[in-house]
Parts: C-alpha cells; sequence; structure tokens
C-alpha cells in the first residue's frame, strides 16, 4: 500500500516587484495558484502540560478547518499567502482574556524529510515563522519537540497582513539566500501551517494544523 | 511544563500575622514602588491586601478555578483586566482648570472613559456580621512560592521554574510567550499579564535582595511588624515554629491544593454580642466555618492556642508564642534577612 500523494504547493516566479506581493490583497496574487489545505486540531495528548490537557479536554479547538495557502517567487524572495476565514477577528492583546488571531509556517530547518509534521526533534528541528495580529514583525522560532521554541533575534523574515470580507489574509516574505531553512530554486521543501482564532483563546501548542507534511516546490 | 520531581533544597517560608494588619498598604506601596513601574506593570499589585470577609482582587478572588482536586489540575480562567481594577486615569485638567471644581470632581476613569466597578480593596473595610457583630480583617497576599505550584507545571513551556536554593519561583521573561496557562491554573490570582511586552510577570519574592541579605520590601516597610520570614529548616525560625511548633500558621485555602508557603495566624476576635448586648463566650465573633474555609480545620485550635496564651501573658507568665508574634525586636522577624539595606555598599540590583 503505498502512502497518499503529498500535497504540493507550487511557488512560481512572478515578474512583478516583489512588493506588490507583500500586499496581501495584491492583484499580483491573481496569477498564482492556491490550494485549499484542510487542517485538523493539534493532538491534545501531545499537549506538554496537564493543565492545558485538563482544561481543554471537552473544549473544542483547532475547529477551523482549512487555509488557502498560495506560494510565489520574485525579486529573489518567496513569498507565501495564508488565507482563512474569520468572522470575528481578534486584532490584538488587549486584556488579560484575550488572545490574537495567529498563524505560522513550518519547515524542517534542514529542509528534509522525514520527521514527524509536529514541533520537531531532539538533534532535528524545525523552523517556525509565526504571525501574530496586532505585531508589526512576525517571530521566527526554532524547536525541538514542543514547548521548546526558541524565538531568534535576528532574523529576515518580514510580513503583511489584512482582514476583510471575513476572513484573514496574511503574507509571508524571505530572501532566498537569507539564514534559515534553505528555500532555493528547485528546491522541494516539506512545510507545514497552523492558524490559531484568537476568538476561541487558542495559543501555544492549541491550534489547527496540517498533520502531514505539504510539499513546497519552489521553481527554478 | 510536565511535574516536578524534586522539591528544593532550602524552601522560604512566610508568616503574616492576621491579628496586627492596619491595612495601611505600605507593604503594598513598598513593593510597587519597588518593582511594578514598568511599561505595561501600571495596574500589577505584586503584593496586595483586601479586606475580608470581602470579594477581593480580581473581584471573587477565589472562585476562579485553578490549583488541584484530587491531585488532578483544575481548569481556571484569568478574568480581565477590569476585574483587578485598571490604573485608572483622572482627569486634573477638568477639575482644576476649568473654572468650575466643584461641579468637576476629580474622578477616576478607565481606559474607555468608563467609570471603576472595581479595584485593589475595592469593599474596604466593608467585612461581614451585622452590628453590633460586624467585623473584618485585612488578608495580604504575595506569591506563596506553593510546593506544588499549579501556575509551574501548567506552563507548557517551562517558563516558570523553581530556585534550588529557596524554593522562590521565578518567571523566566525569555522563555515566557504570554500564553497565560500559569494565571489561569494559579487559584490565588497572584499572576499578572504585562500586555505591552506579552508576558506573565509576578512577585518574586525579592530574591535580589534576599541575595543581599535584606528582607524583602514588604516585610522591612510593615510597620505592624505583620510578616515574618526565615527558611523552613531553620527549627529556631519563626515559621517553624508558627506552622509546626505552635501550629497557629495556617495556609490559605488548603483546599486548592497548591501547598502555599506562606501562612496566616487567623484573626482572633471577641466573642459576640447576644440580644442583651452582652458578650456571649459560646459565640465567636467571626463564623468559625468562615475560617475554616479560608484557612482549613485547624484554625479552631490555631485560635485557642492564641487565647490560651494571650491569656497566660496576661497572667504575668513567659509565653514564647506571644514573644514571636509580638517580636519586640525588629530583626527578629527577618530571619537572615536583617541587612539593612541603606548600608549596602550599594543598593541591591533589580530583576
Amino acid at each position: 500500500m503505498t502512502a497518499p500523494a503529498r500535497i504540493r504547493i507550487h511557488a512560481r516566479q512572478v515578474a512583478v516587484p516583489g512588493l506588490e506581493l507583500l500586499a496581501p490583497g495584491g492583484i499580483a496574487w491573481g496569477e498564482c495558484s492556491e490550494l485549499r489545505i484542510p487542517l485538523t486540531p493539534t493532538p491534545l495528548k501531545a499537549q506538554p502540560s496537564a493543565y492545558v490537557q485538563a482544561a481543554w479536554a471537552v473544549k473544542p479547538y483547532g475547529t477551523l478547518t482549512a487555509v488557502n495557502v498560495s506560494a510565489a517567487i520574485a525579486d529573489y524572495a518567496l513569498f507565501v499567502r495564508l488565507r482563512w476565514s474569520c468572522s470575528s477577528p481578534v486584532r490584538a492583546i488587549t486584556d488579560n482574556d484575550v488572545f490574537a488571531d495567529a498563524c505560522a509556517v513550518m519547515f524542517p530547518a534542514d529542509g528534509a524529510d522525514g520527521q514527524a509534521p509536529l514541533m520537531g526533534e531532539p538533534g532535528r528541528p524545525v523552523e517556525l515563522w509565526q504571525w501574530r495580529a496586532g505585531t508589526d514583525a512576525p517571530f521566527v522560532l526554532t524547536a525541538t519537540g514542543p514547548g521548546t521554541s526558541t524565538r531568534l533575534g535576528h532574523h529576515a523574515v518580514a510580513v503583511a497582513s489584512e482582514w476583510s470580507g471575513d476572513r484573514w489574509t496574511v503574507v509571508f516574505r524571505r530572501a532566498i539566500d537569507a539564514p534559515g531553512v534553505t528555500l532555493g530554486p528547485g528546491h522541494v521543501v516539506p512545510a507545514g501551517f497552523a492558524v490559531w482564532q484568537g476568538s476561541n483563546s487558542e495559543r501555544a501548542g492549541l491550534a489547527a494544523h496540517t498533520p502531514d507534511w505539504i510539499s513546497l516546490d519552489i521553481a527554478r | 511544563m510536565g511535574t516536578l520531581t524534586s522539591r528544593p533544597k532550602r524552601q522560604l517560608a512566610m508568616v503574616f500575622d492576621l491579628n496586627k494588619c492596619l491595612g495601611c498598604q505600605s507593604c503594598t506601596i513598598a513593593c510597587k514602588t519597588l518593582w511594578t513601574e514598568g511599561p505595561g506593570m501600571e495596574s500589577m499589585w505584586w503584593n496586595i491586601v483586601n479586606t475580608m470577609p470581602g470579594r477581593g482582587t480580581p473581584r471573587d478572588v477565589f472562585t476562579h478555578g485553578g490549583g488541584y482536586a484530587d491531585g488532578q489540575p483544575v481548569p481556571g480562567n484569568f478574568p480581565p483586566l477590569r476585574e483587578y481594577g485598571e490604573a485608572w486615569g483622572f482627569d486634573q485638567e477638568a477639575t482644576f482648570f476649568s473654572g468650575d471644581v466643584e461641579r468637576v470632581p476629580l474622578h477616576p476613569k478607565e481606559h474607555d472613559g468608563a467609570s471603576p466597578s472595581w479595584g485593589p480593596n475595592w469593599d474596604e473595610d466593608m467585612g461581614g456580621g451585622v452590628y453590633p457583630n460586624s467585623y473584618f480583617f485585612y488578608l495580604q497576599q504575595v506569591c506563596a512560592n506553593c510546593s506544588k505550584p499549579a501556575c509551574l507545571e501548567a506552563c507548557p513551556r517551562e517558563a516558570l521554574y523553581r530556585r534550588e536554593e529557596d524554593g522562590i519561583i521565578l518567571i523566566d521573561e525569555e522563555r515566557c510567550h504570554g500564553y497565560r496557562f500559569c494565571a489561569e491554573a494559579c487559584p490565588y490570582k497572584r499572576i499578572y499579564f504585562n500586555p505591552t511586552r506579552a508576558i506573565a510577570q509576578k512577585c518574586i519574592s525579592c530574591y535580589p535582595r534576599l541575595e543581599a541579605g535584606v528582607a524583602p520590601a514588604c516585610v522591612r516597610q510593615c510597620p505592624g511588624r505583620v510578616r515574618h520570614i526565615d527558611y523552613m529548616d531553620n527549627l529556631e525560625g519563626h515559621p517553624h515554629k508558627l506552622v509546626n511548633e505552635w501550629k497557629v500558621a495556617l495556609p490559605l485555602r488548603p483546599d486548592f491544593g497548591t501547598e502555599p508557603n506562606v501562612f496566616y495566624v487567623p484573626p482572633l476576635a471577641p466573642p459576640a454580642f447576644n440580644e442583651a448586648g452582652e458578650f456571649d463566650e459560646t459565640q465567636p465573633r467571626i463564623p468559625t466555618e468562615y475560617l475554616s474555609e479560608m484557612f482549613g480545620p485547624g484554625v479552631e485550635r490555631a485560635l485557642e492556642t492564641i487565647q490560651v496564651e494571650r491569656e497566660k501573658v496576661a497572667r504575668g507568665e513567659y509565653s514564647e508564642l506571644m514573644d514571636i508574634l509580638i517580636s519586640r525586636d525588629w530583626n527578629d522577624l527577618m530571619g537572615p534577612f536583617t541587612q539593612n539595606p541603606a548600608q549596602l555598599d550599594r543598593a541591591p540590583g533589580r530583576a
């Protein structure tokens, strides 16, 4: 029995200035195909805290069923765009009990296949680009397992976001040759995606995510 | 995250004598001016004193879950800032420069202009009971550095940790990502959220002072000599004497299951008046059920012990317990932390 074919996202070369792609609603994205990628709740048993497991045992989370993803190459940078339905946006952390909407793209740090699509393993880190509503810059993190993520102080990832029409649109940008996971033309890199719905107090490991790696096929 | 595999080598402990607190908030201000003046900390009160019986801070403080039941974590919530009390603003321009000071009183406003409906010690001195049997006492709270800290065990990132040398629980602000499970899990609601930095913050037991031999600010600044501090393993220290030997210092809400290391000498009130206006020695002014709920089943025995020892002193006899509680020498309250901060080569650094 063969494994099901992995979903494949093609990041094609787009002959537009990169700034146009960094605009979430930019018309340049019309030239790129968009894939609807199914999401499932992250496993409760993987939450590294008995409190979190107890508090969320009967409370649904990660209920967003899909995120639309497209990718492109322009100005020698990779752009990844995520779009998802959100009728109750939480645009910033404004109170003790308010959690902002967020999303992330994750790669095996070595760009190679072979590890579970979770938060990395000892000796096999993952790299995450995370956007959180209300913040100007994304977080770039590495992790070698649940609860181990560490934010990098310096990184080359930029982000832009927009909420309109009951939908978030978030674009990440990273120069192809910037430090981090290898994203060179012609590479096929495993990628994962996650979305946190702030209106449901989702944070940390409580999210909707891709339970399997997606192949990000970067055009030559 | 996960479980605590070992206890610290030593455990710092404090005892607060509820019979001596004046409700003056010197401790509160000492803490505030020392630790919580930074951005995003405006509404934090790592030390807080509330009138009891009362709803506390945040409002209905002991009803928000957290802690443990039968050894299992109890889900909790983290009340919104308004339930703690915002750092209110005051329109001084309107009051003092409108030309109509009598009609424009200085009045606190929340960030959206609303009048506050709750804040620290909001129900000050209201207390309980019905005249002439009304009563109240002040309850001081700091982080209790619990031996079974629900906050620490709730964090999925191990951003909280316990110091091996004294059991103080701290938050690593570099590791904290502001998830706030710790604040939900603390049944005493002693963890705050800094919205500017998106991290959790809490009482640090003045550990930089302790490391310089100086007692915490709340202890040293207390004019009522309410607070005793020492390592619990010091058999001559006040916490050990009051908690383990005399058994007059009790944990707050032990039913929460976190084994706090701050203990309270329960309030001893006069008997209740009967309908003839005379003392009824059989009826306590403060209902025993209430005190038992607050301080556990040992409260009746503790109060009896204090009463017996007081009467001994009244007869001119010696009482070790009364000597400890009175602490005629101020330094006796502070265990090994008697260093005068003004006489240090330099002031202890801030965290």
